[in-house]
């Protein structure tokens, strides 16, 4: 149950060439997440996406304005998706899993190897990363995000390094998984039909980094992809992207 | 540990500082600290000699002086007569060492039938070729001109395999089907093609038998940069003798630096930067 | 130079594949079976165990090496297993050294431009001494000693250990360190789990491409000041003129180092790096 609020945030980075202007990532948003839902951030490249994952996630100061992850009042706990699997390469996977576990006991083996069956990693505890697809890699780096029972799961593009058919089987994986364990996810693409079969909520960014939409997505969980209502949505929504009027940035 | 992980720029502010911490600025601070601790070293081990007079000697070895001779100085001659035998040698080994290493690079039963030997002699160090060619010829020019050629031989020969392998058969069907003629193809995809990989060649082979004329004529020779150092040796002159291993140290590394690299990588300037050959050199020598 | 042109006609033409395994295969044997033929033939035409002797008398002398000789009344029973092992030992110990030296060199060259700057040009300059250099000076410093022929291979094998480590450092993988501090793991356990484990494999690497030139160096510091180890001993049959003692040694100098290179560093890099076998390039 983890809040984020993110309040009159903006990021500035100094001009690429001298005497160029400055680079303005992120321009005053404001939004907030309560609760266990699973939240999109969707735009085209150039929108601040990243920054904004990187500023909800430490890595990045804003330049004003402030953002607070917090559980219960405390601090929250955050987990981590990225683009690319991220894996130890000289480690197996289990080992993986383990470490970014505080301790090696044998709940932590147990929660660990759970969290590896849930995304169909079974048979892959002694396997190196090397050994695997590249669609199971980034399983595995789904699985390890979960292990470490986060309040807050950030998710930085995980699936667009795949290809088509295997990012949609992992799409399927993910929806599963989520809908089983329900946690706070924030969920960075470019891809609006990825966006609409995972998340409850998608706030559209326009180039500059303001907010330029925030929808609502009200359907059941777990979504399949071949689902025709969320098709249906998908395509909706697409439409609405079409005559997309970007905002005048002063 | 972080200091272990990240990369530390240090933020220059002074003219001096920058001048410190640029590229030539270290090198040169890397000599000086050398020199330094050399002269240190003095103080605690009497047996090297000092810098100073390691200078002195050498300046009476180049310009002649009051050790018995009257002439210009012992320098010079001997390294004519090394040079001269190195010249000769690598003359030898390179010539036998493009013919071989094509052979083996164009023919699949050649390279069966001869690479084994090639691989052996490249893993032969050079004082085997300096024994074994005195026990054949005695004291003379033949034995240093023969280790030269020996140690330089497969260095040649195992770049230039390499480079005529390099020719793929894509580019040769691709020649086939444009019809290009055989003198245009002999120039711009042959020769081009294995030149970078002869001159490489060539790198190797050149540090690799200096190593071997002078083991030679330490063993074997009355005249020559090997005997004269072992000269200063068996006399028990050390600084005579440290002058003459820098002297033959500093020879080596300025050809290098100065000559084949250089050379090395006009040949081969559409493949590889200088670190990457330098990298190489290191891998081949071996 | 025409050769060069047939070459891909030339191997379609030889069929299967296990057609050619075994046309290599006799092709190999050939070349081996011609070079002792060749090498018998010129022992007989030159006829004097000094200039050339013979492939048979050489194998006696090995078997002598091996097994001590029958006719001497104080047969030792072989003296080849103390001047391997003395040589082998070395060249391990002076790995220890060179890996112990060109570590932290790496290590300070891989992560900082300014001591990359200062110590590029000394490494390469340690890279393109003659081995002549490192034999003669540790026997003025050390005499005839246990030590020196160490510290010469490890000399000998810093520049290459150091400048593959510098590149180990300055390869490890941004994505994994930024992976496990978004995971909250300590500096410590990222050295251990992220950098040696990147490094190691380098580290290694530059033990196999010094391997040749230190066993070199190794055996040229027995011939200038040791008292046992192949090196020492082909110096020894030198100067007694005892031609066919040298071809045994330099024979077996060969073929152990080649065992040694092929068969016992690669099947240790093997093991070491299993993971490595399924990495994708690139």
């Amino acid at each position: 149950m983890a809040k984020v609020t993110v309040s009159k945030l903006a990021k500035l980075f100094p001009p690429p060439i001298k005497g160029g202007d400055v680079v303005r990532a992120i321009t005053n948003i404001d939004f907030e997440v309560d609760g266990n839902v699973f939240v999109s951030i969707v735009g085209p490249s150039g929108c601040g996406k990243s920054t904004l994952l990187n500023i909800l996630s430490g890595v990045d100061t804003p330049t004003s304005g402030s953002v607070t992850v917090t559980e219960a009042g405390k601090p929250a706990k955050l987990g981590y998706v990225f683009q690319d699997a991220r894996l130890l390469p000289w480690r197996s996977v289990m080992d993986n899993m383990m470490y970014v576990r505080d301790d090696a006991s044998e709940e932590s083996v147990a929660n660990a190897a759970k969290y590896l069956s849930m995304v169909g990693l079974d048979h892959t505890h002694e396997m190196f990363p090397g050994q695997l697809s590249g669609g199971m890699q980034q399983r595995v780096g789904i699985a390890r995000a979960f292990s470490v029972e986060p309040d807050l799961l950030l998710m930085d593009e995980p699936f667009s390094h795949l290809d088509a058919m295997t990012a949609r089987s992992l799409r399927d994986h993910l929806q599963d998984l989520w809908s089983r364990t329900r946690k706070t996810v924030l969920f960075v693409t470019h891809d609006v039909m990825e966006a609409v079969q995972l998340s409850d909520r998608i706030i559209v960014l326009a180039p500059g980094g303001v907010i330029y939409d925030d929808i609502s997505i009200d359907l059941p969980h777990p979504r399949k992809a071949s689902d025709p209502k969320v098709a249906t949505l998908q395509a909706e929504i697409l439409g609405q992207f079409e005559n997309m009027q970007i905002p005048a940035v002063e | 540990m972080t200091t272990l992980i990240q990369e530390v720029e240090p933020e220059p502010d002074s003219a001096i500082k920058r001048w410190l911490v640029s590229d030539r600025g270290a090198t040169i601070s890397a000599a000086v600290l050398f020199l330094v601790m050399w002269q240190l070293l003095t103080l605690f081990a009497p047996r090297v000699p000092t810098p100073w007079a390691v200078v002195k000697i050498m300046w009476i070895e180049v310009t002649g002086g009051d050790y018995g001779s009257v002439r210009r100085g012992e320098f010079w001659n001997h390294y004519a007569a090394t040079l001269q035998r190195y010249a000769y040698g690598l003359a030898i080994g390179f010539t036998a060492g493009v013919l071989v290493g094509a052979l083996i690079g164009a023919s699949n039963i050649a390279r069966a039938l001869i690479s084994d030997t090639v691989l052996v002699l490249l893993a032969l160090p050079a004082f085997v070729w300096a024994f074994l060619t005195t026990m054949w010829f005695g004291i003379g020019w033949q034995a240093p001109v023969l280790t030269v050629a020996f140690t330089a031989f497969p260095f040649v020969a195992v770049n230039v395999a390499q480079g005529v392998r390099a020719i793929t058969p894509d580019l040769r069907h691709m020649s086939t089907a444009f019809g290009v003629t055989p003198v245009k193809r002999f120039r711009h995809l042959i020769l081009a093609g294995i030149t970078g990989y002869v001159f490489a060649g060539l790198r190797f082979a050149m540090i690799v038998s200096w190593n071997g004329v002078l083991l030679s004529e330490w063993f074997n020779g009355q005249v020559g940069v090997g005997f004269r150092t072992r000269y200063w040796f068996d006399a028990n002159r050390y600084p005579g003798f440290l002058g003459w291993v820098i002297s033959f140290i500093i020879f080596v590394v300025a050809l290098d630096r100065l000559v084949l690299t250089k050379l090395q990588a006009r040949a081969f300037r559409w493949r590889k930067t200088n670190d990457e050959l330098d990298k190489e050199l290191l891998a081949t020598v071996g | 130079m025409a050769g060069v042109l047939v070459d891909s006609a030339e191997a379609s033409a030889l069929g299967t594949a296990a057609g050619l395994r075994r046309r290599r295969y006799l092709a190999l044997v050939t070349g081996w079976v011609g070079f002792v033929a060749i090498w018998w033939l010129l022992s007989v035409w030159m006829d004097s165990d000094a200039r050339l002797p013979s492939p048979g008398r050489v194998w006696d002398e090995v078997w002598i090496i091996f097994n001590g000789d029958p006719t001497n009344s104080r047969n030792d029973g072989g003296i080849f297993w103390n001047n391997f092992l003395a040589s082998v030992i070395r060249v391990l110990l002076g790995f220890v050294v060179g890996v112990a030296m060109g570590t932290p060199l790496g290590f300070l060259m891989g992560r900082n431009r300014y001591w990359r700057a200062f110590l590029k040009s000394p490494v390469m300059i340690a890279g393109s001494i003659p081995g002549l250099t490192y034999a003669v000076m540790v026997l003025v410093v050390f005499g005839i000693s246990f030590v020196g022929p160490v510290l010469a291979i490890g000399l000998i094998s810093m520049p290459y250990i150091a400048i593959n480590v510098a590149e180990g450092v300055g390869g490890v993988d941004k994505g994994l360190l930024n992976m496990s501090r978004s995971f909250g793991r300590s500096e410590k356990q990222m050295f251990r789990d992220v950098v040696v484990p990147s490094v190691l494999p380098f580290i290694f690497a530059g033990v196999r491409l010094s391997f040749s030139l230190a066993w070199k160096v190794g055996q040229l510091t027995e011939v200038f000041g040791a008292s046992q180890g192949i090196g020492f001993q082909i110096r020894r049959n030198f100067q007694l003129f005892n031609m066919p003692a040298v071809i045994a040694w330099i024979g077996l100098f060969i073929i152990f180092m080649l065992v040694l290179e092929r068969f016992v560093l690669v099947r240790i890099e093997r093991k070491l790096f299993r993971w490595r076998q399924w990495e994708r390039e690139g």
